[in-house]
């Protein structure tokens, strides 16, 4: 291992990576020494996590270099680039759950080679020690299924130190453990760094690993946009800027002006387990009829669970209430007749029917001419796909799709519009068609809407109230002109 | 001539093999299984009509929508006590439970051709035609028959597609293909939608084995070679793809007839499986199907 | 590991199925019986092979009789044309098999889902028209007759097919808990995550490819001298396949020996309802069918998995 000071382990320049017409990684450079800790920071969509699957050889970059030690490995299958020296942490745990983790680490020991028929004892005493390290010398002989969450973090460590590598990425360590458990974990982050490793570590909020890196690139829409210590990346405009929003003008309606009796939607103490993350933590939220709520939150906070609960799609514990009705045994698709629809992060439109044909498909419980009248109201709306009614949803831009899937939800007319992350890898320039758009929509009709973003700038100035969902919590609920002031700072 | 004729034989052939492989692709394009029972199918409701029409004394018309019927009670068999619970199991992983459902269906397919052999014998048996002699047809004479069963299939096609693309409820059907969670979110419910999908297929197969039994026969032994030609058509012309199945039924058709005319009955599947080979190595996702990657 | 062996539940089973096994010619059982089982722990030999290739690469091959009958067919074929002492034709049966098997791996490998097992069945009716179109080299439909068997006796049978079964049955089930046995169902799995620990996850499926070809191979060819004939019917039809099959999922999936049990009862059950005649074949598919459906972790499976929640 190198110490710091010696040429980077890790040099990654004019890194590219296009999905079809959509370019997640514009141009990304940086380097790590071994013996030292780089954060690599952006929001959902910056691309973070397609430059750490760019290094580990899952995916193969369009242009750039990704040098391990001096060899260039990019493009690369991803085996080799594991021998070469690379570790990687994923962020979901995916641990061979028919083995005991003393077979899962014993794994990570192995050479690649056909011949071994023999058990090495060598391997298992080797195995015992990592296991020892990272805590798991005790469930050994158990299988995954079986274990707690924060011990399947750890397996994913170990497997990792197992490797041995010179370069080891972590993606979003901490997402889903307890505060002790956080400690932990860092001491085992900080152990790769005294050992002269180099360790890249992706997150999307800067607060979580600031104790932990060196330095800190911040990410926006595939491109860097600053670089520095934990601090000066926390105050840099430009970051500030994506994260919090500049100036946030608000038009919030008071609580009390809204007249129903019992606010139509109703969560009480909504708890979601996923696998063994806990997703949603006794989260309790109302909406009254007429009103705009925003649900702001980094990504993993809980949004989308939070909205697929309401909308049938997850188990959860706790009582929902439409209407002062619970929701609880309705099937997804009654709920969505029953007037709450949701327009998912993913937008699930239908790519190979045309514009027309996604919108008839939502204007399917009309009559025929109600959907029309529906139809023709929306292309008022969203001109755009008017122009493009007949073409295909998967040739529509990004912009195009996300109104797309908004107006097709619209067609239903809701009486609750459910919004997951609708400015999701959008450009800023659609961000204000969108606005634009959802502010008419606020102004000509009576609907009901809740948001769910990350994007402050977006969310904040439609909404009659805001609540800030951190780590499957609630966290604070008010208006939005007393957002910047008592939410803003712990949000970045 | 003799380019006549096969030009004739192969369109009537080739129709029926459209009609069967479009119901199998059509299940697999929504539900994303692969019914290997589907040859058993074909045969029940040809062995139903030929019982009906035949010993039951019924008629030919008669006979025929008995077959039918008799297959739609089958198909939906398959769905409500193989495939459905299969799909729902707790027990099976996600990935395994494709070759459950292949195996569940190939052994329900062998049932059924156990049963039919059993109580019917397992020699051939034609069924009552609905329409009887000889047309001259350039040239060439043709039993009415064939066109008769050209004709149907075309005709119900065409249905089936008036269904999928003008209708709201076809629409929502090809949505589902599509995207079973957006149908989710719009409001349908997606088993209904299922059942749907696997009444349709019982229709389509139903007609098909009944045609099928009126122009050539069957027997338990055509259950195999039916089943196998239907997905050979459907990997052919893409897996989930119904214009890429029915071009691909017409290859096949006309590759079969041309070997039966010109080289031999007995070779006549032959070209069609070296196809299949061939797109197997460069194009496994047949002509129109979904990437294979 | 040896401690837990002498331990473990499957052991004794084991113990106890073979003891029974070596001892039943001497206790007077018939001759035909004898041979039945014989074929049993053939057909046992090619449920282990392809329980090593599912449960554990994770590859459904729904074609595992286009190896057994490349191999079978070699060995027949190259007998009758050529007479080599039957060593040679088997040693040329497996060979085959392992090519037919590289052959059929290397396009299957590429595609993903439908696509492996649709791949797989094709080849099986490929072998089967390519049986019937050469019937001058291969007896076509009827069969080839080969000049050569491995013994008249059906006690001396008996032990090659028992002896065949246990050392393919330890070899198998010693690489399925072997350390390669590990990177296998990994690279079954979850072959990102494989690929991340630095195993070559096309590497380890096409060598579980070739082991898994030249068991079923050598079996195929086996069976052939103990039969003194190939056909169609014994070891191509996609009913044999089927059979196969179903025989791992009976006696439970990567378990390796469960796969045994699953055929010795196949067998057995066909043979119990012979009398019966034609609906034999439909009771034994019904009541696959319903193992399938209530039980899908077969026999060996809910044995080992009551230990494992306990």
């Amino acid at each position: 291992m190198s110490a710091a000071g010696d040429a980077p382990l890790l040099a990654v320049r004019g890194l590219q990576k296009r999905f079809g017409g959509l370019v997640a990684v514009k141009d990304i450079g940086f380097e790590v020494k071994g013996g030292e800790i780089l954060g690599l920071i952006g929001p959902n969509g910056s691309g973070k996590s397609t430059v750490m699957k760019l290094i580990m050889g899952i995916e193969r970059p369009n242009a750039g270099s990704v040098r391990i030690d001096g060899v260039d490995v990019a493009g690369w299958p991803s085996h080799r680039i594991a021998r070469q020296g690379v570790g990687i942490v994923f962020q979901h745990s995916r641990p061979l759950r028919r083995q005991t983790v003393l077979e899962n680490i014993k794994l990570a020991l192995l050479p690649d080679s056909l011949l071994r028929l023999m058990a090495d004892p060598a391997v298992e005493s080797r195995a015992r020690l990592i296991a020892e390290r990272v805590g798991l010398g005790q469930v050994l002989d158990r299988r995954p299924p079986t274990l707690p969450f924060a011990d399947l973090r750890r397996l994913e460590l170990a497997k990792a130190i197992a490797r041995d590598p010179k370069v080891v990425l972590v993606d979003e360590p901490f997402a889903g453990l307890t505060s002790s458990e956080v400690g932990a974990f860092s001491e085992l982050i900080r152990a790769f760094r005294a050992e002269g490793r180099a360790v890249l570590l992706v997150d999307h909020n800067v607060k979580s690993v600031a104790a932990l890196v060196d330095r800190v690139l911040a990410m926006y829409l595939g491109e860097p946009i600053a670089h520095g210590s934990a601090d000066e990346v926390m105050r840099d405009p430009t970051v500030r800027r994506v994260y919090l929003g500049g100036t946030i003008g608000a038009a919030a309606r008071p609580e009390s002006s809204f007249t129903d009796q019992v606010p139509i939607l109703q969560v009480r103490d909504l708890s979601v387990l996923y696998g063994k993350a806990q997703a949603l933590q006794r989260v309790s939220l109302h909406v009254h009829e007429g009103e705009f709520v925003s649900v702001v939150g980094l990504n993993g906070a809980g949004k989308t669970t939070l909205f697929n609960a309401i909308s049938g799609l997850v188990p959860y514990e706790g009582e929902i209430r439409w209407h002062d009705q619970g929701l609880r045994g309705l099937s997804a698709a009654a709920i969505a007749r029953g007037g709450i629809v949701q327009c998912p992060e993913t937008r699930e439109l239908f790519g190979d029917m045309t514009v027309k044909e996604n919108l008839d498909l939502g204007g399917q419980h009309l009559k025929p001419a109600e959907s029309d009248e529906q139809r023709d109201w929306l292309y008022d709306l969203f001109p755009i796909l008017k122009e493009r009614q007949g073409q295909t949803a998967r040739t529509l831009s990004g912009g195009e799709q996300q109104m797309l899937a908004i107006a097709r939800a619209l067609m239903m007319r809701p009486k609750l519009l459910i919004l997951d992350e609708p400015t999701l890898g959008l450009a800023p320039v659609v961000l204000e068609q969108l606005s634009k758009a959802l502010e008419r929509l606020r102004a000509t009709t009576s609907i009901t809407v809740l948001l769910g973003e990350q994007n402050v700038t977006f969310a904040l100035p439609h909404a009659d109230r805001v609540y800030v969902l951190d780590h499957a919590r609630i966290v604070w609920e008010g208006p939005p002109d007393r957002f910047q002031k008592e939410a803003g700072a712990t949000y970045l | 001539m003799l380019a006549i004729q096969i030009l004739v034989d192969g369109f009537a052939i080739s129709a029926l093999y459209a009609l069967g492989a479009t119901g199998f692709t059509l299940i697999f394009g929504v539900s994303g299984v692969l019914n290997l029972s589907h040859g058993a199918l074909m045969v029940t409701a040809a062995v139903a009509a030929w019982a009906a029409s035949g010993e039951l004394g019924l008629g030919s018309y008669a006979g025929a929508v008995v077959g039918i019927l008799v297959c739609l009670i089958t198909t939906f068999a398959t769905y409500f006590f193989i495939v459905s619970p299969i799909e729902r199991s707790r027990a099976l992983p996600s990935e395994e439970k494709e070759i459950f459902v292949l195996t569940g269906t190939l052994l329900w397919g062998i049932m059924i051709t156990e049963a039919i052999a059993y109580f019917f014998t397992s020699n051939a048996k034609t069924v009552l035609p609905v329409v009887n002699g000889v047309v001259d047809l350039f040239g060439v004479r043709t039993p009415s028959n064939e066109i008769f069963t050209s004709i149907v299939c075309w005709a119900v096609i065409g249905l089936l597609w008036l269904l999928v693309n003008r209708t709201r409820a076809g629409k929502a059907v090809l949505a589902a293909s599509m995207n079973p969670r957006g149908v989710t979110l719009l409001g349908f419910d997606l088993s209904r939608i299922y059942i749907t999908i696997w009444g349709i297929y019982g229709v389509l197969a139903g007609i098909a084995g009944v045609l099928l039994g009126m122009f050539l026969g069957v027997s338990s032994y055509s259950v195999g070679p039916l089943t196998a030609s239907a997905f050979s058509i459907v990997v052919l012309g893409g897996l989930g793809s119904v214009s890429g199945s029915l071009i691909a039924a017409y290859v096949v058709g006309y590759l079969e007839t041309v070997t039966a005319y010109l080289v031999s009955p007995a070779y006549r599947t032959i070209p069609a499986l070296l196809l299949l080979v061939a797109v197997m190595y460069v194009r496994p996702q047949g002509l129109l199907g979904r990437r294979a990657r | 590991m040896m401690q837990r062996l002498a331990q473990s539940r499957l052991l004794w089973l084991t113990v106890i199925f073979l003891a029974a096994a070596v001892l039943l010619p001497l206790g007077g059982v018939s001759a035909y019986i004898l041979g039945l089982l014989t074929a049993a722990y053939y057909f046992g030999v090619f449920a282990m092979s392809w329980d090593l290739l599912f449960g554990f690469a994770g590859e459904v091959n729904f074609g595992p009789t286009f190896l057994i009958g490349v191999g079978a067919y070699t060995g027949g074929i190259l007998d009758n044309l050529y007479g080599p002492p039957i060593w040679l034709c088997l040693v040329a049966g497996a060979f085959a098999a392992v090519v037919a098997g590289l052959v059929l791996a290397l396009p299957a490998l590429r595609v993903r889902g439908p696509y492996f097992g649709l791949t797989t069945l094709v080849a099986v009716l490929m072998l089967q028209n390519f049986v019937v179109v050469f019937a001058g080299l291969t007896g076509g439909e009827i069969g080839l007759t080969v000049p050569d068997v491995i013994s008249i006796d059906a006690g001396v049978n008996y032990y090659v097919a028992l002896g065949f079964m246990v050392v393919s049955g330890v070899i198998l089930f010693g690489l399925s808990r072997s350390p390669l046995g590990l990177i296998l169902q990994a690279s079954g799995q979850d072959p990102v995550q494989a690929g991340a620990l630095g195993f070559n996850v096309a590497k380890h499926k096409l060598a579980a490819f070739c082991v898994s070809a030249f068991f079923s191979g050598l079996a195929g060819a086996l069976l052939v001298f103990y039969l003194g004939t190939a056909s169609v019917g014994t070891v191509v039809d996609v009913g044999v396949a089927v059979q196969v099959i179903i025989a791992v999922v009976l006696g439970g999936r990567r378990t390796i020996l469960g796969a045994v049990l699953g055929a010795v009862f196949l067998i057995g059950m066909g043979e119990i309802l012979r009398p019966i005649g034609e609906l034999a074949t439909f009771i034994v598919s019904a009541i696959a069918l319903v193992v399938v459906l209530l039980f899908p972790n077969g026999f060996l499976g809910m044995l080992l998995r009551t230990k494992e929640t306990s």
